[in-house]
């Protein structure tokens, strides 16, 4: 319990220091930015997680994202502050019509229906080539530009420095909006479907409308994260940003950090990818990912509600207890 | 006036008739016990009046509006709450949390649940006797908790109407009396209920009146003490046997 | 034109029969989805290509080393699978996306990313009929698909242990009644799975270039073949592999070889939109 206490704040004092350490340390700077990134993707999977569902496919939302804002930014010339809000929309379009199609799936059978989902944005990117330049993909996005509060001047392309803190900023606004999800009312419905579904709808919970609303949710802040990635990296190609990696990643880390937490699938990210990065990936250059592929067969073998759930045994997200987990 | 009203009510699954032309009333504040054999039809028709199952033929009307091709989530909205033979707890979740969730979405609808929700949740755990396992996981409480539970959660949508689905089954006689007491003091708080009850040991000593099925099959209804005198009642127990005794 | 269209969808339609065979049976004895079975494909695929290369033997004698190689990968991966706890069919498939990772990574170790393919001349060959062109490659693969389909026919319908499987396959309790070991009917279908994985190995490293993540495609067929045909049933299996075969070639003739991907898919999600209960709903 005292971990479960501890942990979060130490964390958190690291996430905000680590720039002043690591200054001179690009690489360092670099693998945290892009965990930060797979945590949002990892805490945005998992508000249709904690619902019961499990999505293959959510590469789909991120890749839509990223095409949304990286071609509205690009052709049009508007700011990506507006693009990225944009692609979240259009993210949420999309699970709008997955959810038409899978939302009547449930288990297994609805997580191979957004496995073979994720095929139909990709392939339409992949082939539209007047409009997506096909599977050449996208060069030279434009920058995020930079924030001015007054005298004050934010630079967040520039510097790699700038692009972690502004992830880890839009980190944190994303872990406050889903613990105030999960701690609302939708949070309570949600749960109850997960664990009894027929006793949820005896109680007046409109099940299916519950379901949508976690996915395009959930839908709409992956987006934001794949249109966050375009232009930060400044270049996307469908099989880039459809790719498998961003469907596993939020569903591996979600589910060894605990899918019935707030706190676990972030922690996850922030634990697993820099691991892989910075002791895997130097000892095995060439299959140093089989990691990820390790952790989740033991999570779902030995410690379904994973390491952080398990930590915090019987404190899952609850409306009373009062930390946030 | 009549609280619930089936007329007609038939169900069939595949050739078998299931429930046949149950014609029955319940009155606002009665406690009535449903009672027979195995496969009598007890679960299906509180499925029909629940609107999990769509009857084949016939009507429900709750309180003189029809519910028959209700939603299940729509019937609970109208005033009707249940607990399931085999108790459906939120595992996961505190057992506060599975009677709060029960106020939330039986009541009005806020984003967040209000401190007036959680008080009367906690009244509710405290009337069925789980206030001290508040913040236990529901998945964690012995059987006769969860039962308990089921009930305070069914409580916490403030039906009109309480269907309570073999409460008792496999309680000990303490238990068992523990629940009389509190079906008494639910029928106090203005709730109409109707019992599934299989050996009886509950609705024969809290039952204004009982209905007896068998086969899909009313055989008869009244005061507990003559149905159990009924003839049809006896040989649907007890085999034909005993018929003449 | 579409004649060769057909030929080459009943070809290719076959073959990816034999894929999705032994995914279907393991599904219908263990209840478990297997994601890494085109992984385990790619790998029995990658062994043949490795014999082949190094020691330069005919592609018939890869044929051994394959299964074998999909034997012992596959008798580990039911060990794993027979520990998951329920609900079974949504944890093998958390599980075996896993598994078909490490294995994408095993794989990308030993060989690297490039594309590999068996190269066998004479398969270039071929025979015409009037306008028809078949190469000998097609011939073996459909000669050699239909004969392993065939054969696992005869054992299902006609030997004492097929009936036991079936009998697993159609009602797992009332097969544990009747006396029939399911635990042990779990490892003869994984067994029996492996063995068709590992003749289909070399072919699809024929047919298809060997990279470390070709198995997702293999999976997928795999899994909208068994969803078309439901368990337990060869012909269904057959069907469905010519149905989604001749629909892929229909639309790399109409639109193209780079939507031939979004057949498969579109075809498993109509399927489970159709079938929203899943295969094992027809009991309700």
């Amino acid at each position: 319990m005292q971990v479960a206490r501890a942990a979060p704040v130490l964390g958190l004092v690291f996430l905000l220091l680590l720039p002043v350490f690591a200054r001179y340390n690009d690489y360092v700077l670099q693998v945290f930015t892009h965990a930060l990134l797979l945590a949002t993707l990892a805490l945005a999977w998992n508000i249709l997680g904690v619902s019961g569902s499990i999505s293959l496919g959510h590469a789909a939302f991120f890749g839509a994202g990223a095409y949304t804002s990286a071609l509205l930014s690009l052709d049009l010339g508007v700011s990506p502050w507006a693009t990225i809000p944009l692609g979240g929309v259009l993210a949420a379009g999309i699970a709008a019509i997955m959810g038409l199609f899978c939302l009547r799936l449930r288990g297994a059978y609805f997580a191979l229906a957004t496995l073979a989902f994720v095929e139909i944005p990709k392939v339409i990117t992949d082939n539209w080539d007047g409009l997506t330049r096909g599977s050449l993909g996208l060069v030279g996005l434009p920058g995020l530009p930079s924030l001015r509060l007054g005298s004050y001047h934010f630079d967040i392309s520039g510097s790699l420095a700038g692009s972690y803190y502004f992830v880890l900023g839009y980190g944190l606004v994303l872990l406050l909006l889903v613990t105030l999800m999960f701690r609302s009312n939708l949070g309570l419905a949600l749960q109850a479907i997960r664990e009894e579904e027929i006793a949820a709808e005896a109680v007046g919970i409109q099940v299916q409308r519950y379901r949508l609303l976690s996915l395009l949710l959930s839908a709409f802040f992956t987006g934001i994260t794949g249109a966050c990635y375009g232009h930060l990296i400044r270049y996307i190609e469908p099989g880039l940003v459809y790719g498998l990696h961003f469907s596993a990643m939020p569903m591996i880390f979600a589910i060894c950090g605990g899918r019935f937490t707030i706190l676990g699938p972030a922690l996850a990210a922030l634990v697993l990818y820099p691991v892989d990065q910075f002791i895997f990936h130097p000892l095995l250059p060439a299959g140093h990912e089989f990691l990820y592929g390790a952790v989740i067969i033991l999570a779902i073998l030995f410690m379904p509600s994973g390491v952080w759930g398990q930590l915090r045994k019987g404190h899952f997200v609850s409306i009373k207890t009062g930390s946030i987990e | 006036m009549s609280l619930l009203k089936l007329e007609a009510l038939s169900k069939k699954f595949g050739d078998h008739w299931a429930l046949k032309e149950i014609d029955f009333s319940i009155d606002e504040g009665e406690i009535v016990g449903l009672v027979g054999p195995n496969g009598a039809g007890k679960t299906t028709l509180f499925n029909l009046i629940a609107c999990r199952h769509r009857p084949t033929s016939g009507r429900v009307l709750f309180a003189n509006e029809e519910t028959t091709l209700c939603k299940p989530h729509k019937i609970q909205k109208l005033g009707i709450s249940r607990t399931f033979q085999s108790s459906r707890p939120f595992a996961k979740m505190s057992t506060l949390d599975n009677v709060v969730v029960g106020r939330v979405f039986g009541g009005e609808f806020h984003l967040f649940a209000q401190s007036t929700d959680i008080d009367s949740a906690r009244q509710l755990l405290e009337l069925v006797g789980l206030a001290h396992k508040e913040q236990t996981p529901a998945g964690d409480l012995t059987l006769s908790e969860q039962r308990r539970l089921d009930l305070a959660r069914a409580l916490a949508t403030q039906p009109r109407l309480l269907l309570l689905d073999e409460v008792v089954a496999g309680f000990s006689p303490v238990a068992v009396k523990q629940a009389v007491d509190l079906v008494r003091r639910v029928r106090q708080r203005g709730v109409t209920l109707f019992i599934v009850d299989h050996f009886l040991s509950l609705s024969l000593r809290v039952s204004d009146r009982l209905l007896a099925l068998d086969h899909g099959e009313k055989v008869a209804e009244g005061r507990p003490q003559e149905v159990m005198r009924n003839r049809e009642v006896i040989r649907a127990y007890l085999g034909t046997r005993y018929e003449d005794e | 034109m579409w004649t060769t269209v057909v030929v080459s969808g009943i070809t290719l339609g076959s073959f990816y029969t034999l894929i999705a065979m032994g995914f279907a049976l393991i599904f219908g004895v263990t209840r478990t989805f297997n994601l890494a079975h085109g992984e385990v494909l790619v790998l029995a695929g990658y062994a043949a290509y490795w014999l082949w290369k190094t020691s330069g033997v005919s592609l018939l004698f890869t044929f051994p080393a394959a299964v074998l190689v999909a034997l012992v990968v596959c008798l580990i991966l039911q060990r794993l699978f027979s520990r998951l706890r329920e609900p079974l069919e949504l944890n093998s498939i958390v599980m075996s996306f896993g598994v078909a990772i490490l294995l994408q990574n095993g794989m990308l170790f030993f060989f690297s990313g490039d594309y590999r393919l068996i190269r066998v001349p004479t398969f270039n060959q071929g025979l015409h009929f009037n306008t028809l062109y078949l190469s000998y490659g097609q011939l073996t693969l459909l000669a050699l698909s239909l004969l392993v389909i065939g054969l696992l026919y005869l054992l299902m319908r006609h030997t004492y242990l097929g009936k036991a499987l079936r009998a697993t396959i159609q009602d797992r309790e009332a097969a544990a009644l009747a006396g029939i070991n399911v635990g042990a009917m779990g490892i003869l279908a994984f067994a029996i799975g492996a063995i068709l994985i590992g003749l289909a190995g070399p072919l699809y490293g024929c047919v298809h270039y060997l990279y470390p993540t070709a198995g997702l495609q293999a999976t997928l067929l795999a899994i909208t073949i068994t969803i078309f045909a439901g368990v337990g049933r060869i012909r269904g299996l057959i069907l469905g592999g010519w149905i989604l075969a001749l629909a892929e070639s229909c639309a790399v003739v109409l639109f193209g070889a780079s939507w031939r991907e979004l057949v498969g898919a579109v075809m498993l999600i109509t399927l489970l939109a159709l079938r929203p209960q899943g295969i094992l709903g027809r009991e309700q």
